[in-house]
């Protein structure tokens, strides 16, 4: 008897998900309306399950690998078993079974493409999407291979401050560095263990230390130094314009709290940001603009041009002359956030019509550059109509992170995609959660630089608030 | 002791939501379950009166916790009155706007374990680090009374194991600071857990935490004495309203610390509520800002113009705020809606929305209105949705739901379809110049947006400007809305006309064109009166012209 009734328990509990087999009586010709469309996306092997839910109202199912699985509310739920099975192969065919007028209709089948594994963490900042108020922000960290998100810090324990800027060391997170601002300033480098905060304004620069890349060494770091200021407009969509006054880009030795730049990286006559090196070390590239007298009057102006200085992390000395990668400025565009390969031969950047902070620019597009033969294309399978923006290789340079806001136009989402051996960027998958149509929708915050770390950050939050609440800082020096 | 205005704005400073993610949220934090239910029972604050019934009953209730777990065969109702007296100072305590409201609904769920543990006899030592625990975790640091109390109560019929319990609460404290939970041990295990972030306590507000145990210590004792019940009770009574006194003390300084803040015109603001907004205005002694809520209310109720001279006006500053204030200002946003300029009042909506505890449901609303404004329907329908989970906002957020994707019933709703029309055609930056300039770009793209043409006129009239009162009349009378002129603006055009008349070099403008362009019969008549009389009073205002323009253009300072 009590045998039956586990029996009885059992089926009970797998009767809202496996639906037996349901064969439609016609076909659709469309595909279905669905939320995150996961459509022909190409995915890792070791993504978490990407549940979608079905747009309507109707009675759903979904028949995947001969298994039939009742929608709930419209949500299609994996589970880690079948995925685990179905990331085994190379794609995977998908079928949306939905009942109208008593009969069940089947809408045209999709497939997922399923290739090389990813870095198993991303990071990113929870903020309010742009605007000057917050109560609450934090630093995550997210494992890809399943719905956990941890915090790295939240400003709750840090006196509900900005913290802003997380960067690893080429996807290593026991090198990090980020930047706490207000009562507790400072920049926070974390390396191999060792946490240290950082007083970074210096006489000589034009205020601490903002846009971060480490050198492949990580005993270096670039950073920018900006004069950044926000502007909401009376009518455009773009809404707010955050625009320098002036910037530079600097080195910073993690040995010797120093400092260096080459005059070319500082020039008074322009703006210069967004510093980034090549995986050899030997080249620093960075976005440069001519400076115009009148901000924010002329900021739509300001067009950012890509350049390259070679750079000896032996002795930190720059070379002597700028290279023009890229002349945006002379075809009326600007660009923003490079980002190399790890392999060094493709060069990623953000297209936009003008100014450097691209996520409120809904004309801001993803572009790949060959540095091989200096060929340029837009990425077109990851761009959409809305904002794409910043974005971060995956340790073996076959994927993606970007930040989009093509779902709403003011909430910025990670997307991951496929790049293959010739840069070509594949139809792009959002992150994905348990309830991800739920998730997105009740989320009022926005993933800001969302990048790839191999391992999570295992440095604990208290550590890290008592460094950020009790040190007073190493004040950073200009190297003579 | 309870300002109900204040209280009514604890509402403004969060969103209870009846969602499962929000709730799975809340609950998996440190004190997850005190905030949640402090945030269940703020939510009924929208309505003051019953903010005040809410707060009284959760305090009584508290007390009566307090009394049912000291309470035992040899004392009973006596000591009730001892048992308000700490929640007495917790009153006092939430006069202060930045202690959450969840330290009450900690308090009461710390005593509900208390009275549990009281009751329990068999295997209590182990209940206690259990229920410690679960406390901690459930309510944060007022695990911490819950396991002095208890530890005081157990003590008294020595069973001095129960000591313990102290500890393992302040074990917890640790824990929660060490694995990150809590910013410094001193938040994980005082009143500074339910405090405001960025905030300085005043030490008044451990008055209650050091109370509750004193109490029960004191409890316990009085039980022991052989005093008969009606002078026990008689003494616990008096001891009560002793304490009255410095707990109104703590209450008046925190609502002094705060006076700043104008709880009631915020209440009448948030809520639109703006025939309460004039009565309030109009009955009690004016602040720096009332008549900025006065003439915002009159706005909104339609006609400002024509009844602002009714008031004591003094100049333009009596319109706005800060007018290059982008921060945490829920009036701002309000004013700036009402202006048209919905650019601006959506960088301070916004601004304010992610500034408070949770989202402030007045500023969520005057974001889903511009983005629906703009059209940009997908991020409407978020926030819409998500009022739509709050039981007193649903029905607003379902109305407006009708708009999604519906451009015309949009363009067909007054203040929708108005600001839909009103974005200006000049592109700028908003709160970037003086806030005429703004309000003329607003009037320039719709002339028919009353509300923004009123508080141009406005500006105009009380910066005595009616040079430009008369050219936005001569520039924008007779388009599309625009068909007839409020007295004040009248009366402005026909002294400016007069005064052309009499300066040589100055473009007349003759009554026709003043009749032409909206200034009625009447008017010329009363102004006509209003010169006799006024060259017969030498110099001195003459009688009955208080209310009109004239009066405030010639004898009023500014």
């Amino acid at each position: 008897m009590r045998k039956l009734l586990y029996i009885l328990l059992a089926g009970a509990l797998l009767l809202p998900s496996c639906a037996g087999n349901i064969e439609p009586s016609e076909s659709l010709d469309s595909l279905p309306p669905m939320e995150p469309d996961y459509s022909f996306v190409t995915v890792p092997r070791n993504i978490a399950p990407l549940n979608f839910s079905y747009n309507g109202d109707e009675e759903c199912a979904l028949k995947v690998d001969g298994k039939t699985i009742r929608g709930k509310k419209g949500l299609f739920s994996l589970s880690e078993r079948l995925w685990k099975k179905l990331m085994e192969k190379d794609e995977v065919e998908m079928t949306v079974l939905v009942r109208q007028d008593g009969a069940w209709k089947a809408y045209r089948p999709f497939k997922i493409y399923i290739k090389e594994e990813i870095d198993p963490y991303i990071s990113y900042r929870l903020i309010p999407p742009g605007y000057q108020g917050w109560q609450k922000m934090g630093i995550y960290q997210r494992d890809l291979t399943s719905y956990t998100q941890r915090a790295i810090l939240t400003n709750d324990l840090t006196g509900g401050n900005c913290m802003n800027c997380h960067t690893t060391a080429g996807g290593d997170p026991s090198k990090s560095v980020f930047h706490v601002r207000a009562a507790f300033g400072g920049t926070m480098l974390i390396n191999e263990g060792h946490i240290e905060k950082l007083n970074t304004k210096t006489d000589s620069t034009i205020s601490a230390l903002v846009y971060p890349y480490w050198h492949p060494s990580g005993d270096l770091i670039a950073f920018s130094v900006n004069k950044t200021l926000q502007a909401f407009y009376n009518h455009d969509p773009n809404r707010i314009e955050v625009y320098d006054l002036a910037s530079d880009v600097v080195v910073y030795d993690v040995r010797s709290h120093e400092i260096t730049w080459s005059p070319l990286t500082k020039q008074e006559d322009r703006f210069e940001t967004f510093p980034t090196f090549s995986p050899d070390g030997k080249w620093l590239y960075f976005c440069s603009a001519q400076a115009v007298t009148e901000m924010p009057r002329e900021h739509r102006k300001v067009r950012y041009g890509l350049y390259r200085i070679a750079f000896n992390a032996e002795n930190l000395s720059f070379g002597d002359q700028l290279e023009c990668l890229y002349d945006a400025p002379a075809e009326g565009f600007s660009v923003s956030f490079p980002r190399i390969s790890p392999d060094g031969r493709f060069l990623c950047f953000t297209r936009h019509d003008y100014g450097n902070f691209s996520i409120w620019h809904h004309d801001a597009d993803l572009w790949m550059m060959d540095l091989q033969t200096g060929e340029k294309w837009p990425m077109e399978a990851a761009n959409s109509p809305d904002v794409d923006s910043f974005h971060s290789w995956s340790t073996n340079g076959r994927w993606m992170v970007f930040s989009s806001r093509r779902d709403d136009g003011l909430y910025t989402r990670p997307y991951i995609t496929y790049i293959n051996e010739q840069g070509e960027a594949s139809k792009p998958f959002l992150l994905p959660q348990k309830d991800p149509k739920a998730f997105y929708k009740r989320l009022m915050e926005s993933f800001n630089l969302p990048a790839f770390m191999t391992a999570p950050l295992e440095m604990s939050k208290h550590r890290i608030v008592t460094e950020i609440r009790e040190s007073s800082g190493v004040d950073v020096q200009v190297k003579n | 002791m309870i300002d109900r205005f204040a209280l009514a704005f604890r509402e403004q400073q969060q969103l209870f939501l009846f969602d499962k993610t929000y709730l799975v949220q809340s609950l998996f934090t440190v004190g997850g379950l005190a905030t949640l239910s402090g945030r269940f029972f703020v939510q009924f604050f929208w309505n003051p009166t019953l903010a005040v019934l809410i707060t009284l009953a959760l305090l009584g209730l508290g007390a009566w916790l307090l009394w049912v777990s000291l309470r035992d065969k040899r004392a009973q109702w006596p000591i009730l009155p001892l048992c308000l007296i700490p929640f007495a100072f917790l009153a006092a305590s939430l006069s202060e706007n930045a202690m959450h409201f969840s330290v009450l609904t900690a308090w009461l769920i710390a005593l509900t374990a208390l009275f549990a543990y009281t009751r329990i006899r068999s295997g209590r030592l182990v209940w206690g680090f259990l229920l410690t625990i679960v406390v901690y975790l459930t309510v944060g640091p007022a695990a911490l009374l819950f396991a002095v109390c208890a530890a005081i109560v157990d003590g008294w019929k020595k069973r001095w194991a129960s000591a313990l319990l102290v500890p393992v609460a302040l074990l917890c404290g640790l824990a929660a600071c060490l694995l990150g939970w809590t910013p410094t041990l001193t938040s994980a295990l005082t009143p500074a857990f339910y405090f405001d972030l960025d905030a300085q306590m005043n030490a008044a507000h451990w008055i209650p935490w050091v109370l509750l145990p004193l109490t029960v210590l004191v409890g316990c004792a009085v039980k022991d004495l052989k005093i008969k019940r009606l002078p026990l009770f008689g003494c616990c009574a008096i001891l009560l309203i002793i304490a009255f006194v410095p707990a109104f003390k703590v209450a008046k300084n925190a609502e002094d610390r705060q006076a700043g803040l104008t709880y009631e015109y915020e209440y009448y603001v948030a809520n639109e509520n703006w025939d309460g907004l004039i009565k309030c205005c109009l009955s009690k002694d004016w602040i720096p800002h009332t008549v900025q809520y006065l003439n915002l209310a009159l706005s909104w109720k339609g006609g400002m113009v024509d009844n602002m001279f009714k008031y004591d006006q003094r100049g333009p500053d009596g319109l706005i705020k800060n007018s290059d204030d982008r921060g945490v200002e829920t009036t701002q946003a309000h004013i700036m809606f009402a202006m048209g300029n919905v650019a601006a009042a959506q960088d301070v909506a916004f601004n304010t929305l992610y500034s408070t505890e949770g989202f402030c449901p007045a500023m969520l609303k005057i974001n889903a209105q511009v983005e629906l404004m703009r059209g940009t329907y997908a991020i409407a329908d978020k926030y819409l949705s998500i009022l739509e989970k709050a039981p007193h906002y649903r029905r607003w957020a379902k109305e407006q739901k009708r708009f999604l994707y519906n451009d015309k019933a949009l363009e067909a709703d007054p203040i929708l379809g108005t600001g839909r029309r009103s974005w200006p055609k000049l592109e700028g930056f908003s709160m970037f110049g003086s806030p005429l300039e703004e309000l003329m770009r607003v009037v320039d793209a719709n002339p028919g947006n009353a509300q923004a043409r009123d508080y141009a006129f406005a500006y105009l009239l009380l910066a005595k400007d009616i040079k430009s009162v008369t050219g936005v009349v001569s520039r924008y009378f007779g388009q599309e809305g625009f068909d007839s002129l409020p007295v004040p603006v009248q009366e402005a055009v026909l002294f400016y006309s007069e005064y052309t008349r009499n300066v040589d070099g100055a473009d007349a403008l003759g009554p026709e064109w003043c009749a032409a362009h909206g200034v009625t019969e009447g008017t010329f008549r009363r102004f006509q009166k209003f010169q006799d009389e006024s060259l017969k009073s030498g110099g001195k205002a003459p009688k009955g012209y208080n209310s009109s323009y004239w009066y405030y253009l010639l004898y009023k300072q500014i």
